[in-house]
């Protein structure tokens, strides 16, 4: 394994999810969020390199969306700037690519989008390819629907098993100041509600959420300086997948298995288990277990890692950030400064993002509260 | 940059207004295909893929890189998706030299495409939005203030507009790939409608269908591949807010600071003599004049006088955009990475009928948004 610099996260702020900010817009949600993770550091943006956002057009309901953001991150004088039309975790994949050219140390990653201003099951339609899959209407919640239904097929998983997966995430998600989900629900609740579409009932997927994320990462040198107790990365890959969904086995997340190898294997670990703490990006519990099966765990059960002490995207699901939202509850664990819904002993973490229908293309981090490289 | 990265393949599909003989993951595995061919490679030797392309309403496909990760060999690779407006094809292929300058990837593949026949750029670039006076009147009507304000400053006469129109149309019967290519005279393009004032039909970028594909790789790759490479020196993106009291839209000073920063880098001074030919993002006649001076080509005031006295033409000092440029093939996403992509095989000395003589130093230049964004690069035939 060649030798990386060691980078780290120093800072992340998030609006709390809600259903819809009725007094904002995206960018005047961001704003804020661009200031406290600056302030979080210490810093004004003069100290940071580069910047890049993530978030997708069709969000915004208009072209160029990105380009009205770019005076909230801070546009002038003029920065190194990227955009990428994805989950912000991307952008900050990006980010940390570049930081390993070493033409940058510190970077800011924004993540936005107002959810509540469109329909994103007829949005998401759109991602489809358009000759074949798009046309037939087929929206997020029914993909979802059919891997679910796969998943339980092959692997003998209840509406019940389902229907605990929820429970948990609600019982975590209650203790999380950010959640947009915060009332706590048993399975016996959850398998009570209506069908979203079967096998899902509206109890296991998220409602439609919305916020504004910024993330701070530098590089050993500056990391010290900007953070108390850094994240350091200790690993990081993503994968994507042919998006056909009749071309994959969708009962498996084969890109998160691979994704998951070459973290961990960067980060000089052999298993996920290694870790104490995963913030995974799943959106109902049949995800939830499908991407433990392809990160090496146990589809349920207690030992092993915490999962999303958070409460996960189940308990509030904001479009375009959510993956970047899974890096930043990590980066809280690890630095201890998380309040109201601490995991004891965190050294090592994984967070992970997905963005496209069943899963099509994933991230991994393996992050840890000591350098990786030395 | 870490280590040095080159271009080791370049692709591009023949441009026309409607690619009806192909859907969308025809037209970019057309560009793929070439360049892979070019560069000596197969799918399986490519460590990832870098998709760009304008806004997603050009085609009414959302995140349309999802679909096509089959079509662009990306299946159980890292795949990553830009959006810099009309820069986006340039800061697509700097992307992927960040890629192999980490040193995480040897051969990585980008793409930019934009099939406009499938929607209405129109409709997709002026979105009615709320609370917000309807312009509805494309780039064209957002960015000719800026070069009424150019002519005003500069004092520049009024046939120079018709006169880069011109060029450029004759640069393009010279590359076989352009879309406009039929030659046109100054009273032609001075007969043509009236659009946006000083703007004539003619002076403007037409709607395409296209892509452009590269192959970017380590050295240790490049000087295995079947083609010389074109090494890159320095490459940049900038980006600058809109709404900043005193901003100058007629010479952004992200473009000067972009161009400055990649000149700095390849250990240019005097870029006018420095560069063999530049390829630059010239969607609307003017801003050929313009560039020249935010480029640092020529004082404030002056870039005009280089086109009038044609030292910017095929053969003079300075061919610029010896492919026709934006100006007469547009596929909006893909128009950057045409910009840098043509800038390489001017230096890997395989631009064909359009190939300076002698060329050892380009430059690649692509802007996007409320001239906001800006993304450069330096190819060298040197390493």
């Amino acid at each position: 394994m060649m030798k990386l610099r060691n980078v780290a996260v120093v800072g992340f702020a998030q609006a709390p999810i809600v259903t819809c900010d009725e007094h904002r817009t995206a960018q005047e949600m961001l704003f804020p969020e661009v200031r406290r993770a600056l302030a979080q550091c210490g810093v004004d943006r003069e100290a940071i390199d580069y910047q890049v956002a993530g978030s997708a057009d069709y969000i915004d309901g208009r072209p160029f969306g990105f380009v009205q953001a770019l005076d909230y991150m801070g546009g002038w004088p003029p920065k190194q700037d990227l955009h990428v039309e994805m989950d912000a975790a991307f952008a900050a994949y990006y980010a940390w690519l570049r930081i390993q050219t070493g033409d940058c140390d510190t970077a800011i990653v924004a993540g936005y989008g107002k959810t509540s201003e469109g329909d994103p099951e007829r949005i998401l339609n759109l991602q489809l390819d358009p000759y074949y899959q798009a046309v037939i209407g087929l929206d997020p919640t029914s993909t979802a629907a059919l891997q679910a239904s796969a998943y339980m097929a092959r692997a003998g998983v209840t509406d019940r098993d389902l229907a605990e997966g929820a429970a948990r995430s609600r019982t975590a998600g209650a203790r999380n100041p950010d959640a947009q989900v915060r009332q706590a629900a048993t399975a016996d609740d959850l398998q009570r509600t209506p069908w979203a579409v079967a096998p899902l009932r509206r109890g296991y997927v998220p409602p439609l959420g919305e916020s504004a994320v910024c993330l701070v990462l530098a590089a050993e040198g500056k990391a010290e300086k900007l953070c108390a107790k850094p994240a350091w990365i200790h690993g990081v890959d993503q994968r994507a997948e042919m998006q056909t969904l009749g071309a994959r086995d969708l009962t498996r997340s084969a890109s998160t298995d691979l994704a998951t190898k070459k973290a961990l294997s960067m980060a000089g670990l052999t298993s996920a288990r290694e870790v104490d703490l995963i913030e995974v990006c799943a959106a109902n519990p049949a995800e939830e277990m499908i991407l433990r099966e392809a990160m090496g765990l146990t589809r349920t059960g207690d030992s092993g890692p915490a999962i999303n002490p958070s409460g996960g995207p189940l308990t509030g699901h904001p479009l375009m950030m959510t993956g970047l939202i899974r890096l930043g509850e990590v980066f809280r664990q690890l630095a201890g400064i998380v309040k109201t819904h601490p995991v004891a002993g965190v050294r090592r973490a994984i967070a992970h993002a997905t963005q496209g229908h069943c899963l099509q293309q994933n991230l991994v981090w393996v992050l840890g509260s000591e350098r990786r490289w030395t | 940059m870490k280590r040095p990265v080159a271009v080791v393949g370049v692709g591009q599909t023949q441009h026309s207004s409607r690619r009806s003989d192909v859907n969308i993951p025809g037209l970019v595995r057309e560009a793929i295909d070439r360049a892979l061919l070019d560069a000596g490679l197969e799918h399986r030797d490519i460590d990832a893929v870098v998709i760009g392309k304008a806004p997603d309403m050009l085609e009414g496909v959302m995140q349309p890189e999802q679909f096509l990760v089959g079509a662009v060999g990306g299946h159980m690779k890292p795949v990553i998706r830009v959006h810099t407006a009309g820069s986006v094809g340039a800061s697509t292929a700097l992307t992927a030299v960040t890629h192999v300058a980490s040193g995480l990837f040897d051969r990585v593949l980008t793409v930019a495409f934009e099939k406009q026949s499938e929607g209405n750029a129109m409709w997709a670039l002026s979105p009615n939005l709320p609370f917000v006076a309807p312009l509805v009147a494309g780039a064209g009507g957002y960015f000719t203030p800026y070069i009424r304000a150019y002519i005003a400053r500069a004092g520049a006469p009024p046939h120079i507009g018709p006169m880069i129109a011109v060029n450029a149309r004759e640069n393009a019967g010279r590359n076989e790939y352009a879309h406009l290519r039929e030659p046109m005279t100054l009273d032609d393009v001075m007969q043509s409608p009236m659009l946006w004032d000083p703007i004539r039909y003619l002076e403007t970028c037409p709607s395409s269908d296209g892509a452009i594909a590269l192959v970017v790789a380590s050295a240790e790759q490049a000087k295995k591949g079947p083609r010389r490479p074109a090494w890159i020196k320095s490459g940049a993106s900038y980006a600058e807010a809109m709404w900043v009291p005193g901003r100058d839209q007629v010479s952004p000073k992200a473009g000067k600071v972009c161009a400055k920063a990649v000149y700095d880098k390849a250990g240019i001074t005097d870029p006018w003599n420095q560069i063999d030919v530049a390829e630059i993002y010239v969607p609307f006649s003017w801003f050929e004049a313009m560039w020249l001076e935010n480029l640092g080509f020529c004082e404030v005031g002056q870039g005009w006088k280089i086109v009038d006295r044609g030292e910017q033409k095929f053969g003079a000092h300075l061919p610029i955009n010896p492919s026709g440029g934006v100006l007469c093939t547009n596929p909006i996403g893909a128009s950057g990475m045409l910009r840098v992509g043509e800038a390489a095989l001017q230096v890997m000395g395989r631009a064909g009928a359009h190939q300076v003589e002698g060329a050892k130093t380009a430059l690649g230049h692509a802007y996007g948004g409320g001239a906001q964004y800006f993304s450069m690069w330096i190819v060298s035939s040197e390493i």
